[in-house]
């Protein structure tokens, strides 16, 4: 048990906090609606209505949304582009898909590998693209909830205006859904380019986000 | 994860129940206040009504809402259609008039009636309204 705790400890420490900041949003969130309810003479809600309604569930959609995204760009981009001394980055020269040998596929599989890495066709595409496959699933999941909870919040705000509500369709063009998602999305851009310039020059001793402390600038793809 | 699937499923369908409530709510609330006009009862009429919304009736007419509601130029109509967000409703007549009310501490409420669309798309200007807050 112990040991397991151990080998798993990094994606157990960010899910306890990932748990424990959506606890603290719903919260805060819900003393922020219900203290504009209030200055509205309106009726407060519950924590649990609060949670399930669009209110809540747009502003957590449109955080996840665009960290999925900058994740698909990541694993995507870094296929066909390199930044020399990156160590976010493949050294130059190995742009591309690679070749069977260097993937590990068909007849290069290890006895160890993946099933359908000894596979061809369709289950070795479909293990070549999963994890991007995956990433962009939940991406377009989370940007078409943001679209949908969005919707409702703006209508709501609408009515309360004595104007008519939007379509989906409509909604898809407003300047208030294309904030929403363009400041979330500036945002993970923004630490993407951090992340693969800072990763040349500065260094974290243990990490391994970070080059070895007397790694040299110029090294690529060296992790410490 | 079937487990995670079910939950989601029947949180959704709370949901569901929950607005698809609401909606039947605000529906009554406005055939209510139609049959009230109807039946020339004003006080029955100004009790679907909110309490800022009274207020401003009663402002603007310099008479009791009793008094002022049932005298409203506006068509009426069968409901034809009714839409919930957050707490927020609308409520569209068969005459092209709509309704709008608000989720109050006594439940719903109507805070404008009468209102047409008036100089551009009404998804951009609020729309004219014979009565409202």
């Amino acid at each position: 048990m112990r040991r397991h705790l151990r080998d798993n400890a990094l994606t157990i420490f960010f899910l306890a906090i990932f748990l424990a900041a959506l606890v603290g949003q719903a919260f805060v969130g819900h003393s922020q609606f219900n203290d504009e309810q209030i200055a509205h003479r309106a009726p407060t809600v519950s924590l649990g209505s609060y949670v399930t309604s669009s209110a809540f569930l747009v502003d957590v959609m449109e955080n996840w949304q665009s960290e999925y995204l900058q994740f698909v760009l990541f694993i995507v981009v870094t296929v066909w582009l390199v930044q020399r001394g990156s160590t976010e980055s493949k050294p130059p020269g190995q742009q591309g898909t690679e070749s069977d040998e260097e993937q590990k596929i068909g007849e290069h599989a290890q006895p160890d590998s993946p099933a359908w890495a000894k596979a061809r066709g369709a289950r070795l595409f479909l293990l070549s693209n999963s994890l991007v496959g995956v990433m962009a699933l939940i991406w377009v999941g989370t940007w078409f909830a943001q679209l949908v909870t969005g919707r409702v919040v703006h209508n709501a705000e609408q009515l309360s205006h004595h104007e008519a509500p939007l379509s989906l369709w409509e909604y898809a063009g407003t300047s208030e859904f294309w904030n929403r998602t363009l400041q979330n999305w500036q945002s993970e851009f923004l630490a993407v380019a951090s992340i693969l310039v800072f990763s040349i020059y500065l260094r974290q001793r243990g990490s391994p986000q970070s080059k070895p402390v007397g790694e040299p600038h110029r090294s690529t793809g060296a992790e410490g | 994860m079937l487990r995670a699937l079910a939950a989601l499923a029947a949180a959704a369908s709370l949901i569901g129940c929950g607005i698809s409530d609401d909606r039947a709510q605000a529906r009554a609330v406005v055939e209510r206040f139609l049959d009230a006009v109807r039946a020339g009862d004003g006080e029955a009429a100004c009790a679907q009504l909110g309490e800022s919304t009274v207020r401003a009736l009663e402002t603007q007419s310099g008479q009791a809402c009793e008094r002022v509601i049932t005298r409203l130029e506006h068509e009426g109509g069968a409901v034809t259609r009714t839409r919930v967000y957050i707490t927020s409703a609308i409520v569209e007549l068969r005459g092209g008039e709509r309704a709008f009310l608000d989720r109050g501490p006594e439940g719903w409420r109507i805070s404008a009636v009468g209102c047409r669309p008036q100089d551009g798309p009404p998804q951009a200007y609020p729309m004219a309204c014979e009565a409202e807050a």
